[in-house]
């Protein structure tokens, strides 16, 4: 076990440190305009004197060497344009806890809502409740998000007064944020456990229950909900992580000074500072979600092991 | 049935925080307190390095400049309680009004406001290191102030490009100086009869020397490290969340100052969500985008809450053609460089294009009042009361309309046969791109398929063969623009000072626009045209003290660049729908620099002005105006 | 040990959701996890579930953990085993005698009565984006109109004339609304054509040719983890906006989920008894790949590239949303939709929005029942 989670996490620092490399020799070869504020009004005397100022008259391998290094010192680099002269450790430590905050709410509400639904589902299978859970599953699906997302907004306005904008003592201002974040994956969570119980219940496993004579009920929440679960633990770590992400339309509409649209706005901006640090929060995010989850399945589940052999990963 | 406890639990927290904090804090009932909803965000409040227009916001409410206009354009003391000048133009000495004070962002006093502060911020816009985007400005103007800032650069020995001039300045030869601790002094590197005027620009602001020094590049990364001395202070800002100005109460002229706080929340969707809000009353400002005037206007209450935003006259939008083509082999460069050269195919393109009607995609009820016939604006500047724009010929120009179909099909007609003989084939091909991503115009892509269709159909599509194509969203200047990669194209070109030379500035040779140096250095058929416009220039630029004289001169360049089409004067911006609570002609005004962003002198009223109201305040603005020129 | 979906960074809601889901369609039934799930090819939705007797007996608890470990089981066959002579007569004597496998696939298909109704309403939409142009008094998508006095016919409500309105520069809605979903789908069959070409090509090339297991095993760990939103966001904006630049835009990240897929499907069905039989028997391996593995691997295809058109226009009306999306006069259901969300509010306005997102809507319903019914009748369990 131990030995695994060392080579496991030997691996995961690896691809990070090719994501990095391939990130930071890409963003060079950018144009220089990403390092300068106002590029197109600067004289060519102050456009050297900034280049020089930042090391980028140096060789790339060496200006990545000197990257790594700082990285080690936890710093990320001071952001050139979206935020001018600022760290970039500072901008995100003030955006990450507003967006796993509401993040983790709303997967925690998506959970509480989904569950249930797809065990309903799943045990009305093809009655009522399944009926409208699909109708349900499918109309989130179908409609775009940017458009449902504006709708729920301008309504909850309308209709029950909630304000469009959210702010972060006043907690009533929280619910439609977290409402619109919850509903695509209400219906994510739905939908699988649905199609987990179902395949579970034409098990051997449950035939004999049933053939036993167990209480239908008993063998839905017991046996089938519990094995159904199993697959879908794995996924906890990397969506909550994930919320460290953001939603783009969500943290626009409501006005969330989260990490959403983050990426999209430096990328824009040619900030190529923050698009590299971005990318290794995400990256580490990505990585360290997978970890976690594989190690909670086999905390969970006893049948598997991660000792055997390790697969494509 | 753990997993029921853990839902359970979940259920519980969530419950609990949705309740936790539902009362809702209200402010003091007496404030007078203007919110809106903004969708750009300040990267940095630096106002000394800034050039872009939502940064500029800021140091215009928390900075007070040495003079300030009026709400009819008139120039008065702010900072400075007096001035003069020398007989030769070189010269102006500036009283400092005493007891002003710096405060930090809790309104807490700093220091006194001195010359000295003066001298500091134009050394930190004159170091290279903290890239002002402004300082450029100042070559040419403030004696000395180039070769200081170029003897910093050092030459970088990989290029053979030589960076710095190898002088050795000292700061204190730069004409910027603290007589004593109320008296400052500028000299210039020549005469400059807009000197006043550019004084009210972000790069003559003070700082406080001691905290500049201190913070150096980060002077202004945020709202504790920079202090304050204007109308108001910038007490609260959360990126991407909010800004409060709070009244600072010690300032001089805080009798002036109306509304106590404002309340900006940033939103990146607010010309989506604004409209909604304002309604609501949940904030005091929304502008009304040209996609759903007609929505608004067709209601009969909401009509009521909607007014128009002055015309603006501080940028002059207008149709470059480019003298130099670098763009791509499919859209034939050569054969547009041959057009292009030959002036009855530039007319036919300048009399074809219905103004007009493009316009009427982002003003659809008037679009006439945003037309601009000449590159400088009318009202722009005045000579004695004698509009810059009645001067010479131009008078003729500004007073007429350069669409003439009829005129427009006979320049064909000549054109035709000319380029026939040149070598020219048909239809010539007219890249016009557009940027797709502009904040505020995303009307741009709209109006270039207008154009291309009413032009085309005109002159006849065997003849033109317009392109209208998205360039990139980001860095559009220098991708498209900057490196010629364009036929016919809209451009603009924002005014810097109270003078008819700040319009010329996007024609000189070097320039960025249409490339028309370049053509008359290679000797193309348009060189004499451009040489005789640029020799009148020169000759306007070299008289400094004869105010007549300058701008007839001016003029007499402007009119010819005009009737040679070497460029098409189009619109002006402004005039579009909005919901406000203020009386924008109480404003600060000046047709550059940063005054109308400041909110002094505006009251807040009860509920949204509306479009008689408007009107009224126009008009009765117009006629101060008048009266005042007389 | 593999996870069941991939980690997407949830910048685009919906779009992603649809994504993993998808992810997890295929992962799930490879069940690498576990190995009780392995056989069952079950795929979401409403059918009955009568397969799954074939696979799970066939697969051993050993030989499921990942395909790895069959590398050490081959060598030993060939010693232990003689080839007998391949006898194409007597091979098929065995055979099923009047088993078609695509005969098979369309009988299951059609007995789903909603997504045969789909496939139609599909149709009619595809041949439709085809042939408008060609009807009779339609207008340019691009053109403006003007009225009597030569003004822009601004914001018309739906009329005769004009089916869906105008726009608020005096184009007609009906004409962009259908040249947009042409656009839109264009796009969406150009990214599941070529997820499904580069997908199976090295898919195949991973699977089967083991010297360069560790090479695809190793870039697809990197690869993985960069967030598709990611590289979409980064190449539409060094792009300049086109359709071919989201085309590919689209396509850099999607072929490595299916790749996988197939790679795993083939690692673990070419070791199957039935298959081990096959080989005992003589069988050529291109009959082995074409009548074995083939099959099996089809419904998944086939599901991916029909979840691929509908994800695809989701990823426009994104890229489009940050403003990253094709410019006006190439009207798409992305920019339709992205212009008529600022009307919303505006009652009189709404109709601009409503019209392109029901025809994304019924696009994406379609494509997802069609693509899931399908591959349920793709699926041989489910045809005895």
């Amino acid at each position: 076990m131990i030995k695994y989670l060392i080579k496991r996490f030997a691996r995961s620092i690896l691809t990070l440190i090719i994501i990095i490399s391939v990130v930071f020799i890409l963003l060079r070869m950018m144009p220089i305009e990403g390092y300068f504020q106002n590029f197109e009004k600067l004289t060519n005397e102050q456009i050297q004197a900034g280049i020089h100022n930042m090391g980028l008259d140096k060789p790339v391998l060496i200006q990545l060497k000197d990257f790594f290094i700082q990285l080690l010192h936890g710093n990320l680099g001071t952001s050139r344009i979206y935020r001018a002269n600022v760290p970039i450790s500072k901008i995100l430590a003030g955006k990450i806890p507003i967006s796993l905050k509401l993040g983790g709410i709303a997967l925690a509400l998506s959970l509480t809502l989904g569950l249930p639904l797809g065990s309903l589902m799943a045990r009305s299978k093809g009655k009522f409740w399944d009926k409208f859970g699909t109708a349900f599953i499918v109309f989130v699906q179908a409609v775009p998000a940017a458009v449902y997302f504006l709708f729920i907004q301008i309504f909850g306005n309308e209709w029950f007064g909630f304000s469009m904008l959210f702010s972060k003592d006043d907690y009533s201002t929280w619910i439609m944020p977290i409402i619109s974040m919850a509903i695509g994956n209400t219906a994510y969570y739905a939908m699988w456990l649905r199609r987990y119980m179902v395949d579970e219940s034409n098990k051997d496993y449950v035939k004999l229950a049933k053939a036993k004579g167990v209480p239908e009920k008993k063998i839905m929440m017991k046996h089938v909900f519990r094995n159904a679960f199993v697959p879908m633990i794995q996924y906890l770590p990397t969506s909550f992580l994930n919320s460290i992400v953001g939603s783009i339309y969500v943290e626009s509409l409501y006005s969330i000074p989260g990490m959403g649209g983050l990426l999209v706005d430096v990328v824009k901006r040619q900030d190529n500072t923050m698009v590299q640090a971005i990318v290794i929060v995400f990256a580490c995010v990505g990585i360290l979600g997978l970890m976690l989850g594989d190690l909670l399945m086999t905390l969970i589940d006893p049948r598997i092991s991660l000792n055997k052999k390790g697969g494509a990963r | 049935m753990k997993k029921k406890m853990i839902s359970l639990l979940l259920c519980l927290t969530l419950v609990t925080t949705a309740f936790a904090a539902c009362g809702k804090k209200k402010g003091a009932s007496d404030e007078v307190v203007y919110r809106k909803l903004y969708a750009g965000e300040v990267t940095t409040m630096n106002y000394l390095v800034t050039v872009s227009e939502n940064e500029f916001d800021v140091g215009a409410n928390v900075i007070d400049t040495l003079v300030e206009y009026d709400n009819l354009g008139q120039i008065k003391p702010s900072l400075a309680e007096s001035w003069d000048m020398s007989p030769d133009g070189l010269t102006y000495t500036f009283k400092i009004r005493e007891g002003q004070k710096w405060y930090d962002y809790e309104g807490k006093e700093v220091a006194d406001v001195t010359a000295e502060d003066f001298v500091s911020a134009m050394k930190f816009v004159l170091t290279p290191e903290y890239e002002s985007g402004t300082a450029q400005l100042l070559f040419g103007v403030i004696k000395n102030a180039e070769e200081y800032f170029n003897s910093q650069v050092e030459d970088n020995p990989q290029t053979e490009e030589v960076e710095g001039n190898g002088l050795d300045i000292d700061f204190s030869e730069v004409g910027v100086k603290a007589l004593d601790k109320y008296t400052l002094e500028y000299t210039l590197a020549q005469p400059v009869p807009y000197f006043l005027s550019s004084l009210t620009y972000v790069c003559f602001m003070p700082a406080y020397g001691p905290l500049l020094e201190e913070l150096g590049a980060e002077f202004g990364s945020d709202n504790t490290k920079m202090y304050y001395n204007g109308a108001y202070i910038l007490s609260e800002f959360a990126p991407q969340e909010t800004k409060i100005y709070v009244k600072n109460q010690n300032n001089w002229d805080a009798e002036h100052v109306y509304i106590d706080k404002i309340v900006e929340r940033y939103n990146a969707e607010a010309n989506t969500l604004a409209p909604q809000m304002v309604q609501t009353g949940e904030i005091d400002y929304a502008t009304i985008e040209s996609n759903i005037v007609d929505d608004w206007l067709a209601d009969p209450e909401r009509s009521k809450l909607i007014s128009k935003s002055r015309v603006e006259v501080d940028y002059s939008y207008f149709y470059s053609f480019n003298f130099n083509p670098q763009f791509d082999k499919a859209y034939e460069p050569d054969n547009w460089r041959i057009a292009v050269n030959n002036e009855n195919f530039r007319q036919s393109l300048k009399a074809g294009l219905d103004r007009v009607r493009a316009l009427s995609v982002t003003e659809p009820e008037t679009p006439e009042v945003l037309l601009n016939n000449t590159i400088t604006p009318e009202t722009f500047v005045t000579n004695e009361g004698k509009d810059y724009t009645s001067y010479g010929n131009l008078e003729a120009i500004n007073n007429g309309n350069s669409f003439d179909e009829t005129a427009a099909l006979s320049y064909k007609e000549a054109a035709i046969s000319e380029l026939t003989a040149a070598g020219a084939t048909f239809p010539v091909k007219i890249l016009m791109p557009y940027n797709p991503g502009t904040s505020g115009d995303t009307d741009w892509g709209s109006e270039c398929v207008v154009i291309e269709q009413q032009l085309e159909n005109l002159l006849g599509k065997d003849y033109i063969d317009i392109i209208v194509e998205a360039g990139p969203s980001t860095n559009f200047l220098s991708e498209i623009r900057r490196s010629g990669k364009y036929a016919f194209m809209k451009t603009n070109w924002g005014a810097d000072y109270a003078d008819p030379q700040t319009f010329t500035e996007p024609f000189t040779a070097d320039n960025s626009y249409n490339f028309m140096d370049k053509a008359m250095a290679a000797g193309e058929g348009v060189a004499d045209t451009v040489a005789e416009y640029y020799a009148l220039v020169d000759a306007a630029k070299a008289i400094t003290i004869d105010l007549e004289a300058r701008y007839d001169g001016f003029a007499k360049a402007e009119a010819y660049l005009i009737e040679h089409a070497l460029v098409v004067p189009y619109a002006l911006s402004g005039s579009y729908y909005q919901v406000t609570k203020k009386d924008i002609y109480e404003g600060q005004y000046a047709p550059f620099g940063v005054s109308v962003l400041r909110h002094k002198g505006q009251h807040l009223l009860d509920k949204p002005v509306t479009m008689e109201e408007f009107q009224a305040s126009q008009d009765q603005w117009n006629k101060d105006r008048e009266a005042l020129a007389k | 040990m593999a996870k069941f979906g991939s980690s997407r960074i949830r910048l685009e809601e919906s779009v992603s959701e649809v994504l993993r889901a998808k992810n997890d369609l295929q992962d799930g039934s490879k069940g690498n996890g576990s190995p009780e799930r392995n056989g069952s090819h079950s795929r979401n939705g409403s059918h009955s579930r009568n397969g799954s007797q074939g696979g799970n007996g066939s697969r051993g608890g050993n030989s499921s953990q990942d395909g790895n470990s069959f590398q050490n089981d081959n060598i030993s066959e060939k010693e232990l085993f003689e080839f007998a002579g391949y006898d194409e007569a007597s091979g098929e004597k065995i055979g099923y005698s009047n088993y078609s496998y695509w005969g098979s696939t369309l009988r299951a298909f059609l007995k789903n009565k909603m997504a045969v109704t789909l496939m139609v309403v599909i149709f009619s939409i595809l041949l439709f984006t085809i042939i408008q142009p060609y009807l009779p008094g339609q207008f340019d998508p691009n053109q403006i109109n003007n009225d009597v006095k030569g003004n822009l016919l601004r914001n018309v409500k739906p009329n005769r004339e004009h089916l869906f309105g105008t726009n608020s520069i005096g184009q007609d809605l009906w004409s962009r609304v259908w040249s947009g979903t042409r656009t839109s789908l264009l796009i969406g069959v150009c990214v599941a054509a070529i997820e499904a070409v580069v997908g199976i090509i090295v898919g195949v090339l991973w699977g089967y040719v083991r010297k360069l297991d560790f090479f695809f095993t190793e870039l697809y760990n990197v690869l993985d983890n960069i967030p598709s939103t990611l590289v979409l966001v980064l190449f539409s904006y060094i792009m300049r906006p086109s359709i071919a630049s989201l085309v590919i835009g689209m396509s850099l990240t999607r072929w490595i989920g299916m790749s996988r897929f197939i790679r795993n499907q083939i690692i673990i069905i070419r070791d199957r008894d039935y298959n081990l039989a096959s080989r005992c028997l003589g069988s050529p391996t291109t009959r082995i790949i074409f009548k074995n593995l083939l099959p099996y691997l089809v419904s998944v295809i086939m599901l991916r590239m029909a979840m691929a058109i509908p994800e695809a226009i989701g990823s426009e009306v994104f890229v489009t949303y940050i403003g990253l999306g094709l410019p006006i006069e190439i009207p798409s259901l992305g920019n339709l939709i992205t212009t008529g969300r600022d009307l919303l509010m505006n009652p009189g306005l709404r109709y601009q929005l409503i019209f392109p997102t029901i025809v994304v809507s019924v696009v994406t319903i379609s494509f997802y029942i069609i693509g899931n019914a399908f591959a349920d009748a793709a699926d041989p369990k489910n045809h005895v």
